[in-house]
């Protein structure tokens, strides 16, 4: 095999991170892989991330991404056949995968609370709104069920719901998609979290709910100073609510840089051929931008680069997987290509061992 | 501008009557709601879709969006008559597929294409759903599927179906030897591929497409929508194309029909639409539309409270309950008790509105300021100082 090596300008990958007291929640080279009958999916192979306090993260992929299974381990939520089999997950410090079941029910839904994409799958029917708030409040703040019912109607009138001590006495069926939505949210906000992780939250909503949607979002995270890790497929809501942007591909953590790099100047070929693919609105364009092929099968990835068979810059390096890479200094990316898109000199060092020694440490970090 | 005493008439007068390939007049379909004892009492209807006019020419792309509960999907299976109309009017190719008078419409008589007839008709026009799971006999190969059409109108020589199947794989960007494979066997981008394949293998004039890409990946959107244009182009294909992501319609679209609540608030040539939209509801549409531009986080309409209910829609024009230009004009008492007929506010462009007129740049830019939501502060409840 052809030894390659590349012209870095990254430095050596540290293999232990100092805490940051800023940062909210810190994902360390988490793997989450299910065995399934038909072999291991590695659905969450190897990610990092970090969220700072009062900070929006959006979290952006396609199926099979990993993200929605990212998120579900930061909660802890997975479920045979699925397992977290390897990393760190930092909250305010502590690593909560290390937590006993009772303690992580303390912070689940209380300092952590998720929000779901299908509201009337996520929301349980037999119970009526009022109650399933009232229910975390009283889970995580204790105290009487008729305080905990106040502060369930003023959580709905807080998300906007009209009526809301009639409301609360409603069953989720009973309401719309959105009002059903807003409910979730009024549920997740209830215990005044540091971090609401938001799982495509307006993906089933029609535009001009999502708006109403993603208005309340921001307005009750500047008023509550809360992080925000916003999973989603748009990149419109991406670009309208985060500060900062990772990619995923396949398991993995393809770029991360804040919003308006990653809008700008983006420098992962996925992330280029994600964004020129999209329609948008005011523009005319004879065709759009295609990335060819389809997102590798995950009982059947191929080796190397992830990418690779639907890349357009794909070259013989490519065959050997590359380690996310600094490209800026607050901008890293899977990709052997150099910070400003050029293809890599050929030196003498192997390869091989870079990728090896970084995928140890996992990584250069994704900030 | 003109004014037309029907819908009908507002829209035929605009477009030339002899390129049009279907023609819709006065289309409604209500679906009865019943309930009581034995559910056989009839309390009320889902006013689906309720009376929509408007025309598609040969060879063109008309986009028709709008959110839940605006009837654009009823729409489409009631051109195809997969759903019997309530009543009104459809002609395609120049058959009338069926005329079925309304309740006060007594001097009209009824007329339908029997099956027979129908069935030669059905050649001509084509449908793609939008589940590429559920819209495809998961029990039929991808031969089966596709050549099911052409054996159904005659093409009875196996071999002479598989060598057109293959072909039609071929143009979709299928691999023509998967032609014994099974659904499940396919991505749903694939799949999707299929349900066009299958739509085309009749070499149809019209294709109604029902939210063909929105069950896609983003990746895989691009791909189809581009092959979408390809056939449209070598096949002269006309498309009726339903969907509720504007950015998508806006590629695709020649023109486009904004419908709300079974019915048609505007319709126009696609820059027109969006570039001057003339009915308040597109403008809080286009509005709501998040932008992949951090740069240019924009203010937006933010339309209160939920779309109505269809089995209850609001008296007079359907949209006054939300309606931002309303509030801006003082609730002018016109839109609650008058319906706004479709007329030509601009050349070639018919929106549904008393007002219209008010709608220019600084109106839309107090409307984003009055609906912008501004963050309520969380005090703490007496009772919950006392738990």
């Amino acid at each position: 095999m052809q030894t390659t090596a590349v012209n870095t300008i990254a430095p050596a990958p540290t293999p232990a991170r100092a805490a940051n007291p800023d940062e909210l929640l810190d994902i360390e080279g988490l793997k989450t892989y299910f065995a399934t009958a038909n072999g291991l999916v590695k659905a969450v192979d190897g990610v990092s991330l970090q969220i700072r306090q009062a900070r929006t993260l959006g979290v952006v992929g396609e199926s099979g991404s990993g993200k929605s299974i990212t998120a579900l381990s930061v909660m802890r939520l997975i479920e045979r056949p699925g397992r977290i089999v390897a990393g760190q997950v930092r909250f305010a410090g502590q690593d909560i995968l290390k937590l006993k079941d009772d303690d992580m029910r303390e912070i689940r839904g209380n300092q952590i609370s998720m929000i779901f994409q299908e509201p009337m799958t996520s929301l349980n029917p037999v119970f009526t709104c009022g109650d399933q708030i009232a229910e975390a409040v009283l889970r995580h703040r204790g105290g009487s069920k008729k305080a905990a019912m106040l502060r369930a109607v003023d959580m709905l009138s807080q998300v906007g719901i009209p009526d809301p001590k009639r409301r609360a006495k409603q069953y989720p069926h009973e309401l719309s998609g959105g009002m059903r939505q807003r409910v979730m949210i009024a549920m997740a906000l209830s215990t005044n979290p540091e971090l609401l992780i938001a799982d495509e939250p307006t993906t089933a909503l029609d535009v001009t709910i999502q708006a109403q949607i993603l208005e309340l979002m921001k307005a009750l995270r500047e008023q509550n100073r809360m992080a925000i890790m916003l999973i989603t497929h748009d990149l419109g809501v991406v670009a309208e609510m985060s500060d900062d942007v990772t990619v995923m591909y396949a398991g993995k953590v393809v770029e991360a840089t804040d919003a308006l790099t990653l809008f700008d100047t983006p420098h992962n070929p996925y992330t280029k051929g994600l964004l020129a693919s999209i329609p948008r609105l005011g523009e005319h364009r004879e065709r759009l931008e295609v990335i060819k092929g389809v997102v590798p099968n995950p009982l059947n990835l191929p080796s190397g680069c992830l990418f690779k068979r639907r890349c357009p810059y794909a070259m013989p390096i490519c065959d050997v997987a590359p380690p996310l890479r600094q490209i800026g200094e607050n901008h890293v990316s899977r990709c052997w290509l150099t910070p400003d898109g050029g293809k890599p000199e050929i030196g003498e060092a192997p390869l091989k061992a870079e990728a090896e020694a970084s995928s140890a440490s996992l990584t250069v970090e994704a900030r | 501008m003109m004014e037309y005493p029907t819908a009908a008439a507002a829209v035929q007068a605009a477009t030339n009557g002899s390129t049009d390939l279907v023609k819709v007049e006065n289309l409604v379909k209500h679906f009865e709601i019943r309930g009581g004892l034995l559910g056989i009492t009839k309390l009320g209807a889902v006013k689906a879709v309720d009376g929509v006019t408007f025309t598609v020419k040969h060879g063109e792309s008309l986009g028709l969006v709008g959110e839940s509960g605006c009837g654009k999907t009823t729409l489409g299976k009631v051109i195809l008559r997969l759903l019997p109309a309530t009543s009104g009017r459809v002609e395609v190719g120049g058959k009338v597929l069926f005329d079925i008078p309304a309740a006060g419409e007594k001097h009209r008589k009824a007329q339908m294409l029997d099956n027979k007839q129908m069935k030669t008709v059905r050649r001509d026009m084509q449908v793609v759903f939008q589940d590429p799971y559920g819209s495809l006999n998961p029990r039929m190969s991808v031969g089966e599927l596709v050549g099911e059409g052409p054996l159904v109108h005659g093409m009875t020589d196996k071999k002479q179906r598989e060598a057109l199947v293959r072909d039609i794989l071929g143009k979709v960007g299928l691999n023509q030897s998967h032609i014994h494979r099974y659904p499940h066997e396919f991505s749903g981008g694939q799949r999707q591929r299929i349900g066009i394949a299958r739509a085309l293998a009749l070499n149809p004039d019209l294709v109604v497409l029902d939210e063909p890409v929105s069950a896609l990946d983003v990746s895989i959107q691009s791909q189809v929508l581009n092959l979408l244009d390809d056939l449209q182009k070598e096949f002269g294909l006309t498309y009726l194309f339903i969907a509720h992501n504007l950015a998508v319609v806006e590629h695709i679209s020649d023109r486009v029909g904004v419908m709300y609540l079974g019915k048609m608030a505007e319709l126009a040539p696609v820059d027109e639409i969006y570039t001057h939209p003339q009915h308040p509801y597109t403008v809080a549409l286009l509005s709501a539309v998040p932008e992949p531009d951090p740069h240019h986080r924009k203010k937006r309409i933010i339309l209160k409270g939920d779309i109505p209910s269809p089995a209850n829609p609001p008296s007079g024009c359907r949209f006054h309950t939300r309606c931002w230009l309303r509030e801006q004009l003082g609730r002018p008492e016109r839109c609650q008790t008058e319906e706004p007929l479709m007329r030509e506010v601009r050349p070639d462009h018919f929106a549904a509105c008393h007002f219209s007129e008010e709608i220019n740049p600084k109106a839309v830019a107090d409307a984003v300021i009055d609906t912008a939501i501004a963050p309520t502060p969380i005090t703490p409840t007496a009772a919950m100082a006392e738990a």
